[in-house]
């Protein structure tokens, strides 16, 4: 027992397998974290219902958050661990080095994955602590069982109306999707699979994962920007006046 | 071929070094790459310089004794190609080229362009063998061997040691060398014996020589002289994963 946590926290290729675990893990998370930002779509019920149900599962929501948190702890750990010792293997540098096959992604993870971590931080700051754009915070909701809940709804149309933040956002998730295109390929090389009946398709999926969990991530800023998703004062209204239009019809 | 090279001299390992850039002219084109350093030495040496050190031996880019990065690539730009291999038609005219040693801190500059890669042998060491009874050969043909694994061994046996997947590595990972030892004798029935043990102990002894960590990116098996795939790595990764788990 004592060789083997010796060599699961000492050994390059156990801090590899930490580091693609908690990677899936976070991709685990990332997905329902998605999932829960589509229904945006479903309109202020859905999405803010959705809100409190979570908070509904009351010890359970903390446990889920604290499995996040180790996933975050152990992908983070794994990094500093083998940064320093690849930062160590290479004290003096090329003069002139040229990469023949890594792509870009793969050379860059380390800023790319921090930059995505300093974003963690402030959208949580954001969203979850209420810090930044406070005004917008503590908005109320009447779910349509009668609760009154956080309007999670509008406080993101309101924080994508800033074009400061949806820049913010946006920059973010492409960064996002270049360590998913790198990440996820290369989790699976990590765990040891790798075979020509297969490669192509590991090859592919990183690139097409990231590019598809970032198209989704996006859709919502987007969605603000172009006015598909309104505030819900806006669509009562909208409702309102098409209403006017139909009555205005049927009296023709 | 009029050529103007950057040079890494350095006396000494403990010396500094410092980029060091020479004119040679004259050089044909049929020259190997070797055979062009060999003619910058010979006018070294007549005007009483120090000639340049490099590692070199069979010339016929079988040893591994060859390295040297050539403007930012091991081996320089032609792909599965040793230095020794590589000739002086692929430079144009008038062309600076700049020649340093392998960069790992496990490949310690003994003087030049020459480095100490007895890291390599430190793992060979460790598990690079099969441990067999003396005493008459076996018959050739009492084990049988399917061709496919018979084929993927040598593929992973060609590896010559060379360090090119070191040098090209953003992390100076040995990961491609370790797991070429690894599969050629991991296919084999005489390896599975050892077959866990080794991967255990080679993984070990290349992250005590200072080796960075596998992230993937696959310069090496771009860079490698013989092409050895970065398949093998995985297959590293899946024996080292059942020798920790399921090892007794």
């Amino acid at each position: 027992m004592v060789t083997f946590l010796a060599r699961l926290f000492r050994s390059s290729v156990m801090i590899k397998i930490i580091m693609a675990v908690s990677g899936l893990g976070i991709i685990g998370f990332l997905l329902a974290h998605l999932t829960g930002n589509l229904l945006m779509f479903g309109g202020p019920e859905k999405i803010n219902a959705y809100g409190q149900s979570l908070r509904d599962l009351g010890p359970v929501l903390w446990l889920l958050r604290g499995g996040i948190l180790l996933f975050f702890i152990a992908h983070i750990w794994s990094a500093i661990m083998l940064g320093k010792r690849n930062r160590a293997a290479r004290p003096i540098g090329y003069a002139m080095k040229k990469p023949i096959k890594a792509t870009v992604f793969s050379r860059t993870m380390m800023l790319s994955g921090l930059t995505v971590f300093a974003f963690v931080a402030f959208h949580l700051a954001h969203y979850t602590f209420g810090k930044i754009q406070p005004e917008f915070f503590n908005r109320e909701y009447t779910l349509h069982d009668g609760r009154v809940t956080h309007n999670v709804y509008e406080m993101v149309v309101y924080g994508f109306e800033n074009p400061a933040y949806t820049l913010l956002y946006v920059l973010c998730m492409t960064l996002l999707g270049f360590h998913l295109s790198h990440a996820l390929t290369s989790a699976m090389q990590t765990f040891g699979l790798n075979n020509p009946k297969y490669s192509k398709f590991l090859r592919r999926l990183g690139p097409s994962f990231a590019v598809i969990i970032v198209a989704a991530y996006l859709s919502i800023p987007v969605s603000v920007i172009t006015g598909i998703l309104k505030h819900k004062a806006d669509i009562e209204h909208t409702a309102l006046s098409n209403e006017g239009g139909i009555i205005k019809e049927m009296k023709q | 071929m009029k050529l103007t090279l950057d040079i890494w001299r350095q006396k000494s390992a403990n010396a500094e070094g410092k980029m060091v850039s020479y004119e040679v002219d004259d050089i044909s084109p049929d020259m190997s790459f070797l055979e062009m350093l060999d003619v910058l030495n010979e006018r070294l040496l007549e005007k009483g310089e120090d000639s340049v050190a490099f590692d070199h031996d069979c010339r016929e880019g079988i040893c591994g004794m060859c390295s040297l990065m050539i403007n930012g690539m091991p081996h320089g730009p032609e792909r599965a190609t040793t230095t020794c291999q590589l000739h002086m038609r692929k430079f144009h005219d008038g062309q600076r080229i700049t020649i340093e040693p392998w960069r790992a801190s496990s490949f310690p500059v003994v003087k030049d362009l020459a480095v100490d890669r007895s890291a390599f042998d430190r793992i060979v060491q460790k598990g690079g063998f099969i441990s067999a009874n003396t005493g008459n050969a076996p018959d050739a043909n009492a084990i049988p061997i399917p061709k496919k694994d018979a084929d993927i061994a040598m593929d992973a046996a060609a590896c010559i040691g060379c360090g090119a997947c070191v040098a090209v590595c953003k992390n100076s990972s040995a990961m491609l060398f370790v797991a070429a030892k690894a599969s050629h004798f991991g296919h084999l029935p005489q390896g599975q014996p050892e077959r866990y043990e080794r991967v255990i102990k080679m993984v070990e002894q290349a992250d005590a020589e200072g080796f960075g960590s596998c992230s993937n990116t696959y310069d090496c098996e771009a860079a490698c002289p013989k092409e050895i795939s970065v398949r093998h790595i995985a297959r590293l990764n899946r024996d080292y994963l059942r020798a920790s788990l399921f090892g007794e």
